[in-house]
Parts: C-alpha cells; sequence; structure tokens
C-alpha cells in the first residue's frame, strides 16, 4: 500500500473532473448491458416496485382540497361578479366604441404607430366574425390581470422588505416556472369546478410571478444612492418605498405588467381546454377537432392580433415616457360614439361579420391542395425525420431498425461493430489527448445503441448525478440523484424518459438551428433585420397557436408535436447566441484585429469563447421552452409525462396531474440547474 | 448668492434635552468601528478583548476572520461651523466613515454624538425626526429622484413632513435660487447637465435648513471645469450659511482648497489629522507624503509655518513678507535674498524672521 499510494494519487489528480464523471457513467453503462441477461431489472425497473405514490398524492391532495373547497367556493362566487361585469360591459359596449377606445388608448401610449396598430388589429378581430368570443376572453384577461397584478406586486414588495422570505420567494417563483401550465389546472378544478372561474384563477396564479420577479429586481436596482437620498430626506419606510423606490423602478415593474399581460392571455386561452366557455382559445380547440383548419387559424390569428397588440402598447408604456395630446384621444372616442349614435339602427351585429370566411375557406381548400399535391415529399419528410432520427433515438438502434423501416434487420453483429468503432474513434481521441472525448463518444454510442427510452435506470441516475457534479459539484449531484429516484420509485419513470427524450430531441435540434441562425444574425445585419421580427412574432405567440400549422401539415403525431416544440423553444437559442456574439467589447475586437486576426479567427477565438456563458443562457432558456411546449404539445399526440398531466385533467386525476407535474418541474429544475452551473463555470473562467 | 432665511420652517419639536453649550462639537466620533461580515457585532467585541484594545491588532483579527473592518476605530470632532474634509483612495473606507455618521451604516461599535446627542442608540423615529431636523446630504451620483422635477425634488424633504404644497413650494424655489437653477424649476433630471444635477442635489439637502451637512464627494462625477466652479460656489455658499460640514474627496487640491481641517484615510483608519498646512508641511507618513507630492506645497502653506518666531535678527533687506502670506508668494519676494528678513502680522508688528534658504527647503522636502 504504501508503495501504490504514491503512485496512484498523480495517476488519480491527472484526470479530470469531466473525465472522472465520463468514466464512471460509461463503466455503469457498460455493467447493466452486461448484466442485462441475468439481471433485467437492472435496466427496467419493474412495475410492482413502484410505489403508488401517484395515488398517495392524489389522496392527500384531495383531503386537503376538500378542506379548503367552501373558502375556495365562495370566492369563485365572489370572482363571478366582476367576470359578469367585465363581460357585459365589454360584450354589450358597440363595437364602434371599443374599438374607438382601443385607438384612443394606442394613440394617447404611442401616438400614430400605436394608434394603427390599436384600430387595424381590433378591425381585423371584428371582421373575422370572433368579436364575441374574442370580448369574452378580453374580459377574462381583464379580470384575472389586475388580481396577478396585485398579487405579485404585493409578493415583490414583500420579499424585498422583508430579506427573510426573499430567498423562499424566490425558490417558488423559480419552481412556479418550471412547472407546466396544465398542471395548475386539475387541482384548480377540484376547487373551483368548471367553468370560467378555473381559467381566470389559473391565469392570476400564472401570471403573478413575472410581476413579483420584476418588481423585486426593479426594487433591488434602484440606485442605492436614491434609496439613500430618500432616508436622508427624512422619509418614513412607507413613504421612501411609494414615493421614491416604486416610482424609480417604474420601468422595470412596466416589464413586469407586460409580462403579466402576456402570460394571463396565454393560459386564459390554455384554460379552455377544461372548455365549455364562449371565448376565442375554445373556438381554436373546437375547429382544430374539427379539423376545419382554415377557421381554427383564422380564430389563431384572432389570438395573435391580441397578444401582438397587448404586448406592443404594454411594451410602449414601459419605454416611451412621453404621452400623447389627449385632445385626439377624445376626439377619437367622440368619433366611436357618434359613429355607433348614427349607425345604430343599421349596424350590424358583431358576430354577424363573415368578411374572413372567404379567406378561411380559401385557405382550407388551399391547404387541401396543397397536402394532397405535395402529399408524397411531405409524407417522405416526416416518415424519415420519425424513422431515421426520432425512432432510433428513442428506443435505439437495436429496435428501430427494422426491414420494414430501414430495409434490413439489426443484428447484435452490427451491435458489436457499431461498439468496436466506438470504440476505435474513442481510442484515437484519448490518444489525441481528449480522454472525455472519447469517453463522450463511447457513451453517445451506447445510447444510441439503446435508445432514450430503454436506457439502463442506474446508468441515468448515475450518469445525470456524475453531469451535476461537474456542472454544480456535490451538492447538485445529491440533488439530482434524490429528486431522479423519487420519479423512479413513483412510477413516473418511463414517462419521463419519453419525455427526456422528445424534449432532448427538440432541444438538440433548436441548439443546432438556433445556433446557427443566431451565428448568421450577429455575422450579418441583414440576416438580423429578417430574423428579429421572426423571433419577436414567435414570442408574443399564445403557445396553444403553435400547434394549428403543425397540425395543418403533418397531422396528429410525435412528429408534428417535434415541430411545435422546435418552433416555440428556438428563439431564445438564437437571440442569445447573437447576442452573446455581437456584445463582445469593443476593445477585445479592437486588440484581435490589431493582433491581424481575420473574421473568421476573431469569431473563433475571441468571440465564441466570450459568448459562451450567455449563449448557455440561452441554451437553458430553450430547455424551459420546450419542457413548457411538450404539455401543450400533448394535446397533438406525445407520449410522457405530458400527456398524463393532459389526460389527468380530463379525468380530474388530482395525484397523477400534480405527480406527473411535478416529475416535469424536477426534469425542467435539474436540467436548469446544470446548465446555469457550466454558465456560472464559464462565467468564472472569464472574470465576469 | 442670496441667502436663505427661512428658518422658520425647521420647526424642532420633541428634541431630547441635551446638555449643548458651545463647546460641544457639532460631531464626536469616538472609536468608532464599522465590520461587513455575519455577526460583526460579536466579532468586533471578540478581536479587541483579545487584542487588548490594540485597533491594528483587532483590524487583523477580523481580517483573519473573513470579515472587512471597513472603518478601523475612527475618533475625531467637527466643530460648529467647521468644514471637515475625509480624504482617501477609493476602498479607504471614506464612504462608510461618512454614512456611519448620518446613520445609513448603523456602525459596529464605537460612539457618535451629534450635537452632544448619542445617535447610535437612537430609535428609528428619533433618527428620521433628526434627518428632518438637522442633517443634509450630497450624493457622489446624485442620488435624484428620476420621476420628480426640480422642484419636487427640492420640496421632497419637506413634504415627507407633511408641508403643504404651497409653502414647500415656496421654500424649495429659495434654494434652487440659491444654487443658481433658477427657470429648470420644472425640468427633470434627465434634462439637466452633470453640473446642474448636483446644484439640485445641493439645494435639496439643504431644503430643511439643516446644521450638519454630509457631502459625499460631491464633485468627483463632474468635468474639472465645473468642478472648479461648484467648488468655488460652495465656499461662498458655506461663508453665509455656516454650517458644520462633513466633506468627502480623494482629490487631495480639492481637500486642500476647501478644508478648515482634513483627516486622510488608509485601509479603513484614519491617519492623520489636521489643518492643510499641517498636512502639507508636516506628513506623518509616507502614504501622506505621496499625496501631497502631487500638490504645488507653496500655494497651501504659509510664512508662519517656517518663520522662526521672536527672532529679530534680519539683514537689510525687507521684501514686506505678512504671516499670512503663501509660502509661492515669499519666495517670490525673496529671489535673490539670502539673509534673514522680517515678517510682520496683519498689523504690521514685527514678529518674526524667515530664512529664504528654509522658504526653499520647505518646498522641496519631497525631492528629497
Amino acid at each position: 500500500m504504501s508503495i501504490a499510494e504514491p503512485l496512484a494519487s498523480p495517476m488519480a489528480t491527472q484526470l479530470s473532473k469531466g473525465t472522472q464523471a465520463a468514466l464512471i457513467t460509461l463503466l455503469v453503462g457498460a455493467l447493466c448491458l452486461a448484466l442485462e441477461p441475468l439481471v433485467p431489472w437492472l435496466v427496467t425497473w419493474p412495475a410492482e416496485w413502484a410505489l403508488p405514490a401517484t395515488d398517495w398524492v392524489g389522496a392527500a391532495l384531495k383531503w386537503f382540497l376538500e378542506g379548503i373547497k367552501p373558502v375556495a367556493r365562495l370566492f369563485s362566487e365572489l370572482m363571478r361578479y366582476p367576470m359578469d361585469w367585465a363581460n357585459a360591459a365589454l360584450g354589450a359596449t358597440p363595437w364602434p366604441i371599443v374599438i374607438g377606445l382601443v385607438t384612443a388608448l394606442g394613440w394617447y401610449i404611442g401616438g400614430l404607430p400605436m394608434a394603427a396598430l390599436g384600430f387595424l388589429g381590433l378591425s381585423f378581430v371584428l371582421s373575422s366574425g370572433y368579436w364575441p368570443q374574442s370580448m369574452n376572453t378580453l374580459a377574462l384577461v381583464a379580470v384575472s390581470v389586475p388580481l396577478a397584478l396585485i398579487l405579485g406586486g404585493a409578493i415583490g414588495i414583500l420579499a424585498n422588505e422583508v430579506p427573510r422570505v426573499k430567498s423562499a420567494v424566490q425558490a417558488v417563483l423559480d419552481v412556479m416556472q418550471t412547472v407546466p401550465t396544465f398542471a395548475y389546472l386539475t387541482p384548480l378544478l377540484l376547487l373551483f369546478g368548471f367553468g370560467p372561474v378555473v381559467g381566470l384563477i389559473a391565469s392570476a396564479i400564472y401570471a403573478a410571478p413575472p410581476m413579483a420577479r420584476n418588481v423585486m429586481l426593479g426594487l433591488e436596482r434602484v440606485e442605492p444612492e436614491i434609496k439613500e437620498a430618500a432616508i436622508m430626506s427624512g422619509g418614513t419606510r412607507f413613504q421612501q418605498l411609494f414615493q421614491v423606490e416604486i416610482p424609480s423602478a417604474t420601468t422595470q415593474i412596466m416589464i413586469g405588467v407586460n409580462q403579466c399581460l402576456m402570460a394571463a392571455l396565454s393560459m386564459v386561452i390554455i384554460a379552455a381546454v377544461i372548455g365549455g366557455f364562449n371565448d376565442i382559445g375554445w373556438e381554436v380547440l373546437l375547429t382544430m377537432r374539427k379539423a376545419q383548419f382554415g377557421e381554427s387559424l383564422l380564430a389563431g390569428m384572432v389570438i395573435v392580433v391580441f397578444a401582438v397588440v397587448i404586448d406592443r402598447m404594454s411594451g410602449a408604456l414601459a419605454t416611451e415616457r412621453k404621452r400623447h395630446d389627449r385632445r385626439v384621444v377624445w376626439a377619437l372616442v367622440a368619433f366611436g360614439v357618434v359613429f355607433t349614435a348614427l349607425f345604430w339602427s343599421s349596424m350590424p351585429n358583431a358576430s354577424e361579420f363573415t368578411l374572413m370566411d372567404p379567406v378561411a375557406a380559401a385557405v382550407d381548400s388551399g391547404l387541401t391542395s396543397f397536402t394532397q399535391n405535395n402529399g408524397p415529399w411531405l409524407d417522405a419528410l416526416k416518415n424519415n425525420a420519425m424513422f431515421y432520427v426520432l425512432l432510433p433515438l428513442r428506443i435505439g438502434l437495436d429496435q428501430a431498425v427494422l426491414p420494414f423501416t430501414w430495409g434490413f434487420a439489426w443484428t447484435p453483429t452490427m451491435s458489436y461493430g457499431l461498439f468496436a468503432a466506438g470504440a476505435v474513434i474513442a481510442l484515437l481521441m484519448a490518444w489525441r489527448g481528449h480522454v472525455t472525448g472519447g469517453l463522450m463518444v463511447m457513451i453517445g454510442i451506447g445510447m444510441l445503441e439503446t435508445g432514450i427510452a430503454n436506457l439502463p435506470w442506474p446508468f441515468v441516475l448515475v450518469g445525470a448525478s456524475a453531469l451535476g457534479w461537474v456542472a454544480g459539484g456535490r451538492k447538485l449531484a445529491l440533488m439530482t440523484l434524490i429528486l431522479l429516484s423519487t420519479i423512479l420509485v413513483s412510477g413516473l419513470w418511463e414517462r419521463a424518459l419519453l419525455s427526456l427524450y422528445l424534449s432532448g430531441a427538440a432541444v438538440f435540434a433548436c441548439a443546432v438551428v438556433g445556433g446557427a441562425v443566431g451565428l448568421l444574425s450577429a455575422v450579418s445585419d441583414t440576416a438580423w433585420k429578417i430574423v428579429r421580427p421572426i423571433c419577436d412574432m414567435l414570442q408574443t405567440i399564445p403557445l396553444f397557436v403553435f400547434l394549428i400549422p403543425v397540425l395543418m401539415v403533418f397531422q396528429i403525431g410525435e412528429f408534428s408535436a417535434f415541430l411545435a416544440i422546435c418552433a416555440y423553444a428556438v428563439v431564445p437559442m438564437i437571440r442569445y447566441t447573437r447576442h452573446g456574439l455581437v456584445n463582445t467589447p469593443d476593445e477585445m475586437m479592437e486588440a484581435a484585429i490589431a493582433s491581424g486576426a481575420t473574421e473568421w479567427q476573431i469569431l473563433r477565438d475571441i468571440r465564441a469563447p466570450y459568448a459562451a456563458p450567455t449563449i448557455l443562457l440561452g441554451l437553458n432558456q430553450t430547455i424551459l421552452y420546450a419542457f413548457a411546449m411538450l404539455v401543450i404539445a400533448a394535446l397533438i399526440g406525445t407520449t410522457g409525462l405530458g400527456q398524463s398531466i393532459y389526460l389527468a385533467l380530463g379525468q380530474a386525476d388530482v395525484g397523477l396531474g400534480i405527480s406527473a407535474g411535478a416529475a416535469m418541474a424536477i426534469l425542467a429544475l435539474i436540467a436548469d440547474r446544470m446548465v446555469q452551473g457550466f454558465a456560472e463555470e464559464r462565467r468564472q473562467a472569464l472574470g465576469l | 448668492m442670496r441667502t436663505s432665511g427661512a428658518r422658520s420652517l425647521t420647526r424642532r419639536p420633541s428634541e431630547p434635552q441635551q446638555v449643548t453649550d458651545a463647546n460641544t462639537p457639532a460631531i464626536a466620533c469616538r472609536n468608532l468601528w464599522q465590520v461587513f461580515g455575519d455577526g460583526a457585532e460579536k466579532a468586533l467585541t471578540d478581536a479587541l478583548a483579545r487584542s487588548g484594545g490594540d485597533a491594528d491588532k483587532a483590524a487583523d483579527i477580523l481580517r483573519d476572520a473573513g470579515m472587512i473592518p471597513a472603518v478601523q476605530d475612527a475618533n475625531f470632532e467637527v466643530h460648529e461651523g467647521e468644514l471637515f474634509v475625509i480624504m482617501g483612495l477609493s476602498g479607504s473606507g471614506k464612504s462608510t466613515l461618512i454614512r456611519c455618521i448620518s446613520q445609513l451604516l448603523a456602525g459596529t461599535g464605537g460612539e457618535i454624538r451629534i450635537d452632544g446627542e448619542d445617535v447610535r442608540g437612537a430609535s428609528k423615529r428619533r433618527l428620521t425626526a433628526l434627518r428632518r431636523q438637522k442633517l443634509g446630504m450630497v450624493f457622489q451620483h446624485f442620488g435624484l429622484f428620476p420621476h420628480m422635477t426640480v422642484t419636487d425634488n427640492v420640496a421632497y424633504p419637506l413634504r415627507v413632513q407633511g408641508i403643504g404644497r404651497k409653502e414647500r413650494t415656496e421654500r424649495a424655489r429659495e434654494v434652487i435660487s440659491l444654487v443658481g437653477l433658477e427657470g429648470r424649476e420644472d425640468s427633470f433630471p434627465r434634462q439637466l447637465s452633470g453640473g446642474q444635477r448636483q446644484r439640485v442635489g445641493i439645494a435639496r439637502s439643504l431644503a430643511v435648513n439643516p446644521d450638519i451637512w454630509f457631502l459625499d464627494e460631491p464633485f468627483s462625477a463632474l468635468d474639472p471645469l465645473i468642478r472648479r466652479q461648484l467648488q468655488d460656489e460652495f465656499l461662498n455658499i458655506q461663508a453665509t450659511l455656516k454650517k458644520s460640514i462633513v466633506f468627502i474627496t480623494h482629490d487631495i487640491a480639492e481637500a486642500l482648497k476647501l478644508a478648515d481641517r482634513i483627516a486622510i484615510m488608509r485601509d479603513g483608519k484614519i491617519v492623520q489629522i489636521g489643518t492643510p498646512t499641517e498636512i502639507v508641511l508636516h506628513p506623518v507618513d509616507d502614504y501622506v507624503r505621496e499625496f501631497s507630492k502631487d500638490v504645488a506645497k507653496g500655494q497651501h502653506a504659509i510664512v508662519s509655518s517656517v518663520m522662526r518666531e521672536g527672532e529679530t535678527e534680519f539683514g537689510p533687506d525687507d521684501p514686506g513678507l505678512q504671516t499670512g502670506m503663501t509660502l509661492d508668494a515669499a519666495l517670490a519676494k525673496c529671489m535673490n535674498l539670502y539673509e534673514p528678513v522680517p515678517v510682520r502680522d496683519t498689523s504690521g508688528n514685527v514678529v518674526g524672521t524667515v530664512y529664504p534658504s528654509d522658504l526653499a527647503a520647505a518646498l522641496q522636502v519631497d525631492e528629497a
């Protein structure tokens, strides 16, 4: 021993953290594969071992929810009043007056462009014939947003005033951000019963966190000297807060209002899945189910128009200080009133507008002929993606390669050949000094052979913990292990792996495509001029609407879900990549140019390393977005946790809904912490 | 510059009875410490107990424990009407010190008395009352409220006291004209230049007509020309208002120009307190000497500092030196002289002599 030790220790220190982690993971994986025939439970966790955790959770929650149900029902009765008022106000007000009011508001906030946006937007809504449904949706938003603003504002101020609560609030907000939207709905359904109040409350709960976050951030960022000046002026704490700090933080708080509005709108529309309420989200769902894609697209467009109008107007409220002439405001409102008075008798009912119906019909027929004419290659695209990419990823080469799909059957010999080839590559890489890279190649090949959904559970646990250890140290490794084990024993493991596979595939696609587009946008201003409005648009559109176009072209199925997730989750990757690359300090660029580096060398050696932490944050956002969309995509056919959450909603199964939601949140949380850990490490390495 | 006569505005209710007489300093700090870190108060007590009261050792003990002793054992007094400048490089603890005195930071140990009243022990309510009555503060980056006009900014200390709009606007206009900002009353801070913004800051700090005036690097963020202009105006204001002032700066020239007395800080310690002349001519250590290297000493030291008092033997030449003359001026008059010359006081009596070689030597201390 005494001789061996001094020899062994330098060997151990030579291996970096990453190499050690990869080595352990590889060993566990190899062991699992080798032992599979002997001990099958090493690969798949036996169903009889799973604890009926979802039932327990369900029972406990039901008991708890029944307890507070009377209070909830009372609250729901109370909320009915403002809702009815808002409904009546918006529904009964003649449309010229509503349009006049919105146009006037637009003028007041942002002058001619905003007024035009408001006018054209609402005119489109009117001509679509979805006016009454839109007003119902708007009424829900109008009631839920003030609730969310008060709730979020109060939480933000509380966290600011009581430092001890702050980290707890932050943690709760973090978790709330990762819990999928549908998961909220099931317990609320139990509490408040079917009906629009559930949507109202769900959207208030969902929209409060962004407000709270921004209030906290805004108050935190008020210049210390401004706070000190308020103290030295002899203000009480109350005076300091309400007369100085909150007004000084207005810009940030208005950003919170903007995000709050968007979140509320998005949730109100999603809440339509529990249905029965004549709003625009329900209209989309209904037409989608009936495969009336033209109309569903039209209704989707109405949602988009609302989102754009609300977003741009509240955004302008945050950035522009200038307010515009009030006389024009009154003139616009007056015009609406006069118009109504003059044409009262001859004015058509808002729901009777059918200007857009021909368009919807044209879209429908156009779509039919498009899919018919292009059917072969669209199918080929879909099938190729499924057979050659998604399926192998999901169930592995050994099961996905069949004579029916690939034209030949997978044999054990091929497996050995694959592993041998992998080993050669790995050895070559190790020989060149990339030991970790070589090990990763072996792990990757192993995963490809097995498929993500069939990965042995010890391998996943060890691999994820090892990754956590590299990213964030012992604590993160332990957290990963414990949280993943919870999923394992609660019987949601297979579904979790399926979710992991689909979101993993989507995130990978987003990283590649988004990274490339971001790079292109960073290099070329022209490209960014085209990409930017598309990104803006994609970020404004409520989640739900992404389903319509993919459904139109590719029908229900995993591939459509995959596309919808990608379309939604790719935006942060593009934005952050570009932002990171563009924001390299000028001095560094000048130093590189002065050193005689070419464009390409600057990009590779200066900008990319400097942008790495920012790009990682973009990846982090993309992962969270993908998880969020995964649940929505369950509507058009995915398996895994998203589907469970959606099913639970239909069956009012609180246990399953919450457990599956929690499992999703766990996956998102772990991914988030890991990427943050890597980003933090990069930032520190760069001294940022 | 107009003087402000609105003293009546500052009401002084509920002031605890303090025994104050002419000798009570406006501000007195005794063994003041500010330590940052968890459990700082206990750590300081322990460290002082272990070091037997030796401040330097205690600071070392605190640093070893991972604490930051930002202000160590500060002792000084500011007299009524005195302009007391605290000078040091960034990180020397001067901003922390002024925040202790104004109680923006609580302080970790020691005592601060304002007009004899112990403010470290004062209640929150009492501190608010003090700030409303006799404290004013100016900040390096102005600390103006972005959502208020100039008038509203200046009137804010009156607004928090519940003084009506008309009355407080009137008072605000007075101080605004005192700092020469007439015509900009309805502007917002973002519409003003840096110099104008600091004028607003100064006006606001004077709105309640405080006795004690804290200025935290008020001119550091300004261009040199504007800085000089504001320094001159500041001296003018002080000449009429006669506040007791704590003024923070990192600029030795500014300190020498403005100060009645200067305290020099280094790494949380006050290393020397003295008049500008003392600081320039008799620096206690190399650190202080380094500072004075940058300044033309001849402009700051006066003849009496090199005069041999009581000596009455002098040569035939009488260039007409006076005690209050700067060394530069004296040297100019003695350019070609080698023998001692007489020095007179303001009434013309000879009070001593100056050897021209002493003059030259005094100006060359640094080159040694």
